[in-house]
């Protein structure tokens, strides 16, 4: 079994949102760049996998050739290698083509995960192209995959509790976090190891865009001012200023 | 514009979705997924009861296409990612996830960054899907009931073999006007008990950051966030959590939020509007006495 796991390094997520700041519509490029929120959910569902089945692992990503550096983490959790394309796109469409691109030339791949969405675009909608576009199921919002003979058994999760699904052939999930599969530290052996582990880098397609037009970004001004209440002395008091506050704009 | 809505039959996702729709016509048709009577007033109705997104796309893409629809409304959810994109490909059509206003000449908007920035796109190409944020827009009242013809299902990739729910006691998350959230900093799943019994005295519900659900020690569904719950009460308390903008784009639109936290340079107190700097077991007991003493 061959599984595939999509990667994308994005700026870094965890800039505070008073601290950001955009440059040509996208954020600053002095923010580190680091791998996607959901991505390192999707390589340790992936690794869990190829550990269970003995399967091969490739992570795929599109992207510059910068990132190969970050990469090499995600290959250093579990992967045997990384092909990259390179490109630079912000288009879901051509990033999926692209994708779609790479995993053939992969040639037998049975499965693709992928975080349930980027940490930079945040649409969530890339997989489920690429699925389409690869004629694979696509199942979203996947907590727990399990092989049953020659069909994926799956955990999805849902807004009020979870589903137990079953499909045969191939298919591309999009993987939710949850306890099971928060990413292991990667031992000190397999972050040299992954230094030597082979990289294809492929130019992209071109692709169709999508047809639609982005017309603005901005930054939403936090107009929030905090009122911080005492905390040092008499806690039953901060806690009846806090109430009477509460009622007195009929919030509670 | 001819608009359809692809929704469960849930009063309260199907009212949002039918106030966006008047954005772009008068009475919107709905393919409406699920069983039970089909609320609201629809022009033209159908109803599927598979509710696995995968075996849903063939047969949608061909009603879309049969019927000439220009606007496809989805809420943001499970069931509207397993559609959307499937379908933007199969009817090369443009795809806007996690829609949260819609301006005039069919300019849409939709967080990116984590909720740190806003983008607006014009829509150049129908049929266009949109997957419209859930809290964004208030639920129209949905009168009667619409009679609705069988949408049949010709393509079932997915079988579902269970479905379970999480219950909770009380009142669900969505719709509490307050709701006491805990993060990474509550530090244990027993701790989240104390959060329970504010909670109660307040008529509120518990929910989560994303870190303390990776923990365990809150459900999926408890979740706030980006990718968990888009909330919105009156009164927020925030116990624990650090206030990642992934955390802070599901209580946008929560009118108060009340941050407690050990750290005084959380980023959660740049969004609250009371803030005490302490640890949580110092208050919440406090603040529960208090309430018990008042009642």
């Amino acid at each position: 079994m061959h599984i595939v796991v999509l990667a994308k390094v994005v700026p870094d997520y965890e800039v505070p949102a008073g601290d950001f700041e955009l440059t040509n519509s996208r954020a600053h490029a002095r923010y580190k760049r680091m791998m996607g929120l959901y991505d390192e959910n999707a390589i340790e569902s992936g690794v869990q996998l190829k550990e269970k089945y003995s399967s091969s692992l490739t992570i795929v990503s599109y992207g510059i050739k910068g990132d190969i550096q970050i990469l090499r983490k995600a290959v250093a959790m579990g992967g045997e290698k990384l092909s990259l394309v390179v490109g630079n796109s912000d288009d879901p469409h051509i990033i999926a083509a692209n994708l779609k691109m790479a995993i053939d030339k992969l040639e037998d791949v049975d499965l693709v995960l992928a975080g349930q969405q980027s940490a930079d675009m945040d649409r969530g909608i890339v997989h489920g192209m690429l699925a389409e576009m690869l004629g694979f199921t696509f199942i979203p919002q996947v907590a727990k995959i399990e092989q049953d003979g020659d069909q994926w058994k799956v955990i999805q999760n849902t807004e009020s509790g979870s589903s137990e699904l079953k499909c045969g052939g191939k298919a591309v999930l999009s993987i939710t976090s949850v306890p099971e599969n928060v990413p292991r530290i990667p031992v000190v052996r397999s972050i040299f190891a992954a230094k030597k582990k082979p990289v294809d880098t492929l130019s992209e397609i071109e692709g169709d865009a999508m047809l639609i037009d982005e017309v603005l970004v901005n930054i939403p001004k936090m107009e929030s001012v905090c009122e911080f209440l005492p905390a040092e002395d008499d806690m039953a008091e901060t806690a009846k200023i806090l109430l009477s506050k509460l009622r007195e704009e009929r919030l509670i | 514009m001819r608009t359809l809505i692809v929704e469960m039959i849930e009063p309260k996702r199907l009212g949002e979705l039918v106030t966006v729709s008047r954005e772009f016509c008068e009475q919107p048709d709905i393919v409406a997924v699920g069983t039970g009577q089909i609320p609201g007033s629809f022009a033209k109705a159908y109803q599927v009861e598979d509710t696995v997104a995968a075996n849903l796309v063939s047969d949608l893409a061909s009603l879309i296409v049969n019927e000439g629809y220009e606007v496809i409304l989805l809420t943001a959810s499970t069931l509207g990612s397993g559609i959307a994109a499937p379908l933007s490909v199969k009817l090369s059509a443009p795809v806007v996830s996690e829609v949260i206003r819609i301006q005039p000449d069919l300019v849409v908007e939709r967080p990116l960054y984590g909720g740190k920035a806003v983008a607006s796109y014009k829509l150049n190409k129908m049929p266009a899907i949109l997957t419209i944020r859930r809290k964004y827009f208030e639920a129209a009242d949905l009168q009667g009931f619409t009679d609705s013809s069988l949408l049949s299902i010709t393509e079932k990739k997915v079988e579902l073999i269970a479905e379970k729910e999480e219950k909770t006691e009380g009142i669900p998350l969505e719709d509490a006007e307050v709701i006491v959230s805990g993060g990474r900093g509550i530090g244990t799943a027993e701790n989240f008990s104390i959060l329970q019994d504010l909670a109660d005295l307040l008529n509120g519900a518990v929910g989560a950051s994303r870190g303390a659900v990776d923990e365990g020690w809150a459900q999926p569904t408890q979740q706030v966030g980006q990718t968990g719950k888009i909330v919105a009460p009156s009164v927020y308390f925030a116990l624990g959590i650090s206030g990642a903008s992934q955390h802070l784009a599901g209580i946008a639109n929560a009118k108060c939020v009340v941050a407690i936290n050990k750290d005084e340079e959380a980023n959660i107190f740049k969004r609250a509007r009371f803030g005490i700097v302490s640890d949580y077991k110092k208050i919440v007991p406090v603040l529960i006495e208090t309430l018990k003493e008042e009642a």
